[in-house]
């Protein structure tokens, strides 16, 4: 005789509970990556100027391989040879688990199907540090081009105003400059070759593009808000021009901005031939230990604003993985590991890198009173979005890289030519350049 | 029935002729030659048959990093035909190996006519004039960054406290000083390949010409027109091609000088082809490089006939 089985209100209330359960244990087996034990893992981070960074980063990954039983190798890559090693590695096929890397690359290999998505972990990892600030969080998504996210921000950097205090302040300018007016007569007040008022790059490399932060804080434009018409020469841009040539007339750049290569303003002000550059920060930091004076006498500041207010770009760097990964489980897990914020605090410490994350900015590291990390982290929180008011897209990138507006401002300062033939020439560039992108 | 007696004889097969040799002794040594040069071939194939043929592939596709990209004919030439940088980088291209050529030539073949004569010290002179060339370029050219350096610069400094000029000048950062302080590096970097080449044929001449040109009473310049010119114009001309081919192609010392600025004063072929692959696009950056293989392969096909002759002739 078989006793039938009665479904009592507490028996189901238990099956129900214990169903659920073993439902949510099975969602996050699902959702915990599946680390291969013996399995390898290649990992190219970004090579920084601090030694004492680049290996906690290496050690840290080791470390986490170690304990997880993954034979890792991090190879440090230099920042300036990362876009001809990732083509290399591209064409080649010989891309690594996961890497560091900028927004210009990742926009353009994303075009290119290169990078698995990581929306998942962008997410996972928002929610448990507060949230992506606002301006990392757009400049990263690439969502249009890929189909979803492709990287993980992990540090931003971007440009302060560095300035000679010291003398500044005993030439009666205590506060730092808010418009780009400001900083010529500040600049020009102090201008006594061999010291020079004014170290802005306008080279052909990457410290020369401050100049497009200058043209669009004078509400000057590359393209519309399609980002497809390029709209350079106008009203805006000739006021911008007007402005440079004026402050170069004044003769308060030091000889030689217009050929400086990346470390150039970094020499000259080091050297004591700038009261002004526009910097990430790496020149406060080699100044404390090459030059204590100078490092006590120098403070941090945003950039000045134009007439349409202040247009201080922040670069986030990123993390991605390939899809080409052999071990992309493992390449997830790593990333998520290398977001933790005791981690992160260390390296925020040795890094001259701001925040991407709203509870990183609670980290000892940005309020421990350390300058250009409390300015980097103002930086973060006040500055704008690559490429703002433009739109941050791979025409955009290209134009960067091709250093159009540095360029023009050579045309002008240079070769002497009128603002209306140097605006057509950098027009009729930059609309070829975006033409290709249609 | 009678048995057909073939039937019953047991057949013989005549022997089996020699097979004929299919080849002939001499072919078979050139088939056995070509068989040892093979690999030689196929390597030459594989490491510069294919990435030349390939590079000049890639160059009429819109191929970019991660994509093969299409075949879009004459696009990226049209492209570059349009850039203002493009027009300059031939501009510069050809003015700094004209001018450099030339000066190293003076430079070199000056100093080579000097130290092939009998002077106290020549072993030692001649391994100082080669220091340029021994040096690694990018030490060389960033050392004279550094002395072209407007401020703290070596040549300003000279300059300015022998009062042979009180102002600074930017050498680099002006349109009309940057060209030839490239000119200047380069032709410091490399007339020691000049002057070597040049000795060395110098030291081919026999002194007996020398003798007799003096016995008949020919002026110094005489003897250089009608004995030493016929002596080493076949070398100067091979290494004025040789020369080009280099100064053309190079890349480090306009780079590290001024990266093709300011503006683009100059821009020359290597670095806009750089700039071509810092944005990934390797159709266009391709372009750039195939754009000027036309006059290198004259260059580089005179150069060789000339060497050829000279190796037919010796």
């Amino acid at each position: 005789m078989t006793q039938r089985f009665h479904w009592s209100r507490r028996h189901i209330l238990k099956t129900t509970v214990a169903g659920a359960a073993a439902l949510a244990a099975g969602r996050s087996a699902l959702a915990a990556p599946a680390l291969v034990k013996g399995s390898k893992l290649t990992y190219w981070g970004g090579l920084i100027f601090s030694e004492k960074a680049n290996k906690l980063l290496v050690d840290t990954v080791n470390k986490w391989g170690a304990d997880n039983g993954i034979q890792t190798e991090c190879v440090m890559i230099n920042q300036n040879e990362t876009v001809q090693k990732v083509s290399a590695a591209v064409a080649s096929n010989t891309m690594p688990d996961a890497l560091d890397l900028s927004p210009d690359l990742l926009l353009v290999l994303s075009r290119q199907g290169v990078f698995a998505l990581v929306d998942e972990l962008y997410e996972t990892i928002g929610k448990a540090q507060g949230g992506w600030y606002p301006a990392i969080a757009t400049s990263t998504d690439t969502t249009k081009l890929a189909g979803g996210r492709t990287g993980i921000p992990y540090g931003a950097s971007g440009n302060l105003l560095l300035r000679r205090n010291d003398i500044l302040a005993k030439a009666g300018f205590p506060n730092p400059p808010t418009t780009w007016d400001e900083l010529v007569t500040q600049a020009a007040a102090v201008n006594k070759p061999p010291l020079f008022g004014l170290g802005l790059a306008l080279s052909n490399v990457g410290d020369g593009n401050v100049q497009v932060s200058v043209m669009q804080s004078y509400g000057g434009r590359i393209a519309d808000d399609a980002g497809k018409t390029v709209t350079i020469k106008s009203e805006a841009t000739r006021a911008y021009l007007a402005w440079l040539k004026g402050a170069w007339d004044k003769k308060i750049f030091p000889p030689g901005v217009t050929t400086w290569d990346g470390a150039g303003d970094n020499q000259a002000y080091l050297a004591g031939q700038a009261a002004f550059i526009a910097n990430t920060g790496s020149v406060g930091i080699a100044a404390k230990s090459q030059d204590p004076e100078l490092y006590q006498g120098t403070l941090y500041s945003s950039l000045p604003g134009g007439p349409k207010g202040v247009v201080s770009p922040i670069q986030p760097n990123l993390r991605s993985i390939p899809k080409t990964s052999k071990n992309p489980d493992a390449a997830r897990a790593l990333i998520e590991h290398l977001s933790q914020p005791a981690f992160m605090n260390a390296y925020f410490e040795n890094a001259i890198y701001g925040p991407v994350l709203q509870d990183q900015a609670k980290l000892k590291a940005f309020t421990g009173g350390d300058p250009i990390l409390t300015g980097l982290r103002d930086l973060v929180q006040k500055g704008t979005a690559p490429a703002f008011p433009d739109v941050y897209n791979a025409a955009y990138a290209d134009m960067l890289t091709n250093f159009i507006i540095p360029k023009m401002a050579q045309r002008v300062v240079i070769d002497g030519w009128d603002f209306d033939r140097a605006m057509d020439e950098a027009q009729t560039r930059t609309q070829a350049i975006y033409d290709k992108y249609k | 029935m009678t048995a057909t007696p073939a039937a019953d004889i047991p057949t013989v097969r005549p022997a089996a002729p020699h097979p004929r040799r299919r080849f002939s002794a001499a072919t078979q040594d050139a088939i056995f030659a070509y068989g040892l040069v093979l690999p030689v071939v196929l390597l030459l194939i594989g490491l510069v048959g294919y990435p030349f043929f390939y590079a000049i592939y890639v160059s009429f596709t819109d191929r970019v990093v991660g994509n093969d990209g299409q075949w879009i004919g004459l696009a990226n030439f049209r492209y570059l035909a349009g850039a203002p940088a493009f027009s300059s980088a031939i501009w510069n291209t050809v003015v700094l190996v004209v001018v450099t050529g030339l000066l190293k030539l003076a430079i070199g073949l000056g100093l080579a006519l000097l130290v092939n004569q009998h002077l106290p010290g020549r072993g030692l002179f001649r391994s100082f004039l080669m220091l340029p060339w021994a040096m690694p370029a990018f030490v060389a050219y960033l050392t004279w960054r550094v002395m072209f350096q407007p401020i703290g610069g070596g040549i300003n400094l000279v300059l300015t406290n022998t009062g042979l000029y009180p102002h600074i000048v930017d050498w680099l950062g002006q349109r009309s000083t940057a060209m030839p302080s490239v000119i200047l590096a380069a032709v410091w970097r490399g007339f020691p390949f000049w002057f070597v080449s040049i000795l060395a044929a110098l030291q081919t001449i026999p002194n007996e010409l020398y003798e007799a040109a003096r016995v008949d009473g020919a002026t110094a310049w005489q003897r250089f027109r009608n004995v030493t010119w016929p002596g080493i114009r076949q070398v100067v001309i091979i290494t004025t091609l040789l020369s080009s081919i280099w100064t053309a192609n190079s890349f480090e010392h306009v780079w590290l000088l001024t990266q093709g600025g300011p503006s683009d004063a100059t821009m020359v072929f290597p670095v806009l082809a750089y700039f071509g692959m810092q944005t990934q696009r390797l159709g266009e950056a391709a372009a750039v490089s195939v754009a000027m293989l036309p006059v290198l392969m004259i260059l580089v096909f005179v150069a060789t006939s000339m060497m050829q002759n000279r190796e037919d002739r010796d």
